[in-house]
């Protein structure tokens, strides 16, 4: 069923799209594309109108106004072909309660009309990945809400779609089954899927999406606003083996004022990136011990910050032709994790947004 | 076709699988299995059955059943859709193949088969009644089909209501009020629109002239009883031939009417069926506005009263129309009519969303 995956018409494109619940504007101007092979993160506070537009693509909302396709198709007039095409994960919980969970992933898969048989077997492969197996014949009822998130991605995976929509997944994951999503997420992207994951916990969609989609007020941030948000002043954390000397050499480069030293080590407020590279070289050079050197917050929580201290962007600027700061695919998209803590592997984001801030 | 067939089976069979995992409906069976019996055991006891025949302890084990079913129905139906969407499993189907209307006659046939185990659950009990003797096969297949097809019309009201309102509670007491405007509201339509609508009869009676006999009641002379001069009466009787329609849409009597007839020599009806089936067609006759009593042409001194001549039920009842396919042809509607709107009403992707709802 992956075969729009990897061809021009696959992907997520939207365009303009709005939608309203009465005279609640839930997304007002929305627009962004994720290509195939991509995991795009969206991002927005809470009630920014993510799970609106999840909805839209998931064939579950008309839109007001804006065009949208999925898999290269528009969910309001082809649902079928994009109901083939899309796994959604809604940020709501459901399971059927009585059913176990093997029968529960075998009753989706034949809701995709496959065989008893081909469904038995995909939901056995799915129960391994999605590390359900000590509990396949457990009623769902009993599963807890990590387990119930677990089963929910399974069941969104069921058909082995092109285009995976992504509701909050890691809500409620303990640390390990958080890191098995991150490599099944971008395991499925290095396969030519098409993937799109809503949350607010930056830290967590930094580390598995190589794009991203502000959404605030129900407007996506144009692409300017992004990349002079992405610009701004930001925090760099310093730390250093010997924090009185970090202190006072932060002090003699005349960033006494600015600084807050605490028991982690320093924070310092820099422009760009040639900023902290200069800064970094003159500690080093007057011989502070600096064990770690990087920004306080991710790139993703930077901007989103950013933009939300500016208000929700203005819905009139938005450039269709760059609709989002998509990553260029080049070196090292890959966020392998860094062992130096989750600080310093910060840029998942491809290593030119550099050149951008710089 | 098939392909649909495939996919609503898939959501009877998942439907189904649920009810039947949880402990409630068992014991709720088990209750119907205990009342049905105490009902059978009373009417046997009551009737005279070993005598006179299993049709009154046939009928009623059936309207027994139809009570239960209809009050136990739209609690297993009346939720079937959005309380999915409170569940939080509905929208998680809507994004599969599964279409709507599969999903939504899935729902009514779960429903419906659910209602129907109340009748199975009665077989026994209805096969003891035959046994009895006197109940034809053609009154055993007509009111068990008929009362089946009253149970799919609940089991379609309910999860249509289901579909249509967003809340569980709301919707399944909207399902009772509707199936207790057919079974009790017609009932209070018919009496009190009959009341309402009142027709003056002037009624002549001719009385034999007492005061011409002697103290034994006799008269001396020759010739007839001598009559006393016509005696006209005014009085209001209620139009019930104007709103026997009422009662053609309660299910007790859609079924009572749907079984054929069956009379003892007298004319009188053998089981509860045709009781009601007479009643309500008798209803049917306009009064006669002007009648005349005569209680002198054919008076009988030795009696001391005149004989009349009064129409037997089965005379009524054969004279009658049957109004059962009508009946049953409101409720099919009425049924259709609910699984239609919920499927407009549940279709995805949604244009307008009733207010304080979530697709998901």
């Amino acid at each position: 069923m992956s075969e729009a995956a990897g061809d021009a018409a696959g992907g997520i494109t939207v365009e303009g799209v709005a939608r309203s619940f009465g005279d609640v504007q839930a997304v007002r101007d929305a627009s962004f594309s994720v290509a195939p092979g991509h995991v795009a993160g969206l991002i927005g506070p809470n009630g920014a109108g993510k799970t609106t537009l999840l909805l839209m693509l998931a064939t579950l909302l008309v839109p007001d106004a804006g065009s949208i396709r999925v898999g290269g198709h528009d969910p309001v007039t082809e649902p079928r072909e994009v109901r083939a095409r899309i796994g959604w994960m809604p940020d709501a919980l459901g399971s059927w309660p009585t059913l176990s969970v093997r029968d529960a992933l075998v009753t989706n898969g034949r809701m995709y009309g496959m065989t008893t048989d081909a469904a038995a077997a995909r939901a056995e492969e799915l129960i391994e990945l999605v590390d359900l197996a000590p509990l396949a014949d457990r009623p769902t009822r009993v599963l807890s809400r990590g387990q119930k998130q677990r089963l929910s991605l399974a069941r969104a995976l069921v058909h082995d779609p092109a285009v995976l929509l992504l509701d909050e997944p890691a809500s409620g994951l303990d640390p390990a089954a958080r890191a098995a999503l991150r490599e099944l997420v971008r395991r499925l992207a290095g396969e030519g899927k098409t993937i799109l994951v809503s949350s607010h916990v930056l830290s967590e969609l930094e580390e598995m999406a190589d794009a991203a989609v502000y959404l605030a007020g129900g407007v996506t941030a144009a692409a300017d606003a992004v990349e002079r948000a992405g610009r701004s002043t930001r925090q760099w954390r310093v730390r250093s083996l010997d924090s009185e000397r970090l202190g006072a050499a932060l002090g003699a480069a005349g960033f006494g004022e600015v600084a807050r030293t605490d028991n982690l080590g320093a924070i310092v407020p820099l422009t760009s990136e040639a900023d902290a590279a200069q800064l970094l070289a003159h500690l080093v050079g007057v011989g502070v011990p600096v064990s770690s050197f990087a920004p306080a917050v991710g790139d993703l929580e930077h901007v989103f910050l950013d933009l939300n201290r500016a208000g929700p962007p203005a819905a009139t600027a938005a450039d269709p032709a760059a609709p989002i700061p998509t990553a260029p695919d080049d070196t090292d998209s890959e966020p392998a994790p860094d062992p130096r803590g989750r600080t310093a592997a910060s840029d998942p984001a491809g290593p030119d947004e550099g050149e951008a801030r710089a | 076709m098939n392909g649909f067939l495939r996919g609503m089976w898939l959501i009877v069979t998942l439907d189904l699988k649920q009810r039947v995992r949880g402990v409630a409906w068992y014991a709720l069976l088990g209750v119907f299995v205990l009342l049905v019996t105490i009902v059978t055991a009373l009417l046997v006891l009551a009737t005279n059955a070993w005598d006179a025949g299993g049709g009154g302890v046939f009928s009623t084990i059936v309207f027994f059943v139809l009570l239960l079913g209809t009050l136990v129905s739209p609690a297993l139906s009346g939720n079937a859709i959005n309380g999915e969407r409170d569940a939080g499993t509905l929208a998680t189907t809507q994004v599969t193949l599964i279409t709507t209307p599969q999903l939504v006659v899935g729902k009514w046939i779960a429903a419906w088969l659910t209602a129907l185990a109340f009748l199975a659950a009665s077989l026994p009990f209805l096969v003891f009644a035959v046994a009895l003797g006197h109940v034809s096969a053609a009154t055993i297949a007509i009111s068990t089909l008929v009362l089946a097809a009253e149970l799919g019309v609940v089991a379609a009201i309910g999860v249509g209501v289901s579909g249509v309102l967003t809340r569980p509670l709301f919707s399944v007491t909207v399902t009772y009020l509707v199936v207790a405007a057919l079974s009790i509201g017609t009932l209070i339509a018919f009496g009190l629109g009959g009341a309402a609508v009142q027709s003056t009869v002037r009624q002549t009676v001719v009385e034999v002239d007492w005061s011409q006999l002697d103290e034994q009641g006799e008269f001396a002379g020759e010739g007839p009883v001598p009559c006393a001069p016509p005696r006209v009466d005014t009085l209001q009787v209620p139009r019930f031939d104007y709103v026997w329609g009422f009662l053609a849409a309660n299910p007790y009597v859609v079924v009572a009417d749907a079984a054929p007839g069956s009379f003892d020599r007298f004319g009188n009806p053998r089981d509860l069926f045709g009781w009601i089936a007479t009643g309500v067609r008798g209803a049917q006759h306009a009064p006669d506005l002007a009648p005349r009593i005569d209680q002198c042409t054919n008076f009988d001194s030795a009696t001391g009263w005149a004989p009349t001549d009064f129409e037997s039920p089965q005379e009524i009842y054969d004279r009658s129309v049957p109004s059962w396919f009508v009946g049953l042809t409101i409720h099919a509607l009425l049924g259709a009519g609910a699984l239609l709107w919920a499927v407009r009403r549940t279709e995805v992707p949604a244009r307008r969303l009733p207010t304080g709802s979530r697709v998901a």
